[in-house]
């Protein structure tokens, strides 16, 4: 028997210890698939409590989470990296309801570890051909808001549609997401304009900036809000300023492709 | 008695295709954030139901930011109503029904402008700062607009979140 195997303080604080990291691992999930950080406590808190967690306490960065649970008197603290932050509304909800299952009791860490594995492997996801024509149709919709003539909006579609399958290729080859919004504001902006201008659009420039709007942060945009409002001004600071970065990037591509047509807003 | 609808149909037209291009918008992003089939019909409803509010504010004259508000609220709040069958997904689905509101365009706009005045030849200097100013404080504003026209009535109905 090793030394303290039978120390109940020990014992305890490991029983804690993989509370705190299934609730991590739940909150980690939450996060990387776009929820706001009031969310992603409440998914941690969830999870902990029923577990057997008396009390929890959360911190959120924008790239790491850190959970304190407690149990009579013994607490621990551990800490989660969390990975790229992205959009996916299907694996965020399934997370929701899995941490409300776990709330109402009858898990223990092994089994949310085990649902969390499910989720990740059988959470349906679109085909990515599917994803890049609804995005390039909602770039063309959203030109249409804005105000391009009918001429440009199939070149704009398909300009949206090839910068998304792009990003997608891109971002899996690892390549860094700001540079990533570089390029593609580049091409899409470029084949936009190139496309536009083929069939005699009179709206270049607009098509040329619809055709990069799929770079836009939208979500994390109003995350970032939701987050300060929500009391949490360190990961909305954090997010604010990534969405900067994003917007820095997309028009320098769009500058770029802009320069390169000849064209001026 | 007649009455005359001629005059009614140009603007009546004119919100139609913003909400149906606000419709299309939202659906289009809806997949890319992979929404599933029903969150994807209730943002294409929602992202309808925010262009045609904030058309009909633009059409009697409101600034673009009073406009977004009036649209972001009253998403969020029909959102709300239909909470118990969207569940876990409120939220969510009422932001993607607002995106087609975010003004990246003006966003692209003002940087491109202060790109601009840092060539060596730049023009027009004053018109451009001017412009790109204007680009950015409407950005702000507007996704402040959008922000806490969504947020208001979630805290103030504090629905359950799991």
């Amino acid at each position: 028997m090793r030394e303290g195997e039978d120390d109940p303080v020990i014992t305890r604080h490991r029983d804690l210890e993989k509370i705190a990291n299934a609730a991590l691992r739940a909150g980690r999930v939450a996060m990387e698939s776009g929820a706001n950080v009031r969310a992603v406590h409440d998914v941690c808190a969830a999870v902990a409590r029923g577990l057997g967690a008396e009390d929890v306490g959360l911190r959120s960065g924008y790239a790491s989470l850190s959970i304190t649970v407690s149990a009579g008197e013994n607490t621990i603290t551990r800490m989660s990296s969390v990975g790229r932050l992205g959009v996916n509304q299907r694996l965020d909800t399934e997370v929701r309801r899995l941490a409300g299952r776990v709330g109402g009791g009858g898990f223990v860490p092994a089994s949310v570890h085990g649902e969390i594995d499910r989720l990740l492997r059988e959470t349906p996801r679109h085909p990515s051909w599917l994803v890049a024509v609804a995005t390039g149709t909602a770039c063309a919709a959203f030109g249409r808001l804005l105000g391009i003539d009918w001429a440009a909006f199939l070149p704009v579609l398909v300009a949206g549609a090839l910068g998304q399958e792009l990003r997608h290729r891109l971002l899996s080859a690892g390549v860094n997401v700001f540079v990533v919004v570089g390029i593609i504001a580049f091409v899409a902006a470029t084949l936009g304009g190139i496309g536009a201008r083929t069939v005699g659009s009179s709206t270049v420039a607009m098509a040329m900036m619809a055709s990069i709007l799929l770079l836009v942060p939208g979500v994390p945009a109003t995350n970032a809000q939701t987050d300060i409002m929500d009391g949490f001004p360190t990961v909305g600071s954090a997010r604010a300023v990534w969405v900067i970065m994003v917007m820095v990037f997309a028009s320098a591509g769009i500058w770029l492709a802009l320069a390169l047509m000849g064209v001026t807003l | 008695m007649t009455i005359d609808l001629a005059p009614l149909a140009a603007p009546a037209l004119h919100v139609l295709h913003q909400a149906f291009f606000g419709a299309v918008a939202a659906c289009g992003f809806g997949v890319l954030f992979n929404f599933g089939p029903r969150c994807l019909a209730w943002a294409t409803g929602f992202g309808a139901v925010a262009l045609a509010i904030r058309t009909l504010g633009l059409d009697a004259r409101w600034s673009l930011e009073a406009a977004s508000f009036a649209a972001a609220v009253a998403t969020g709040s029909l959102a709300l109503v239909f909470r118990r069958r969207l569940g876990a997904a409120t939220e969510t689905i009422a932001l993607a029904g607002c995106i087609p509101m975010i003004p990246g365009a003006f966003f692209g706009q003002a940087l491109l402008g202060f790109f601009a005045l840092t060539s060596p030849d730049a023009v027009g200097v004053e018109a451009t700062v001017f412009q790109s100013i204007q680009a950015l404080l409407r950005v702000i504003f507007t996704l402040g607009a959008i922000g806490a026209g969504l947020a208001i009535p979630v805290h103030l109905v504090r629905p359950g979140r799991l």
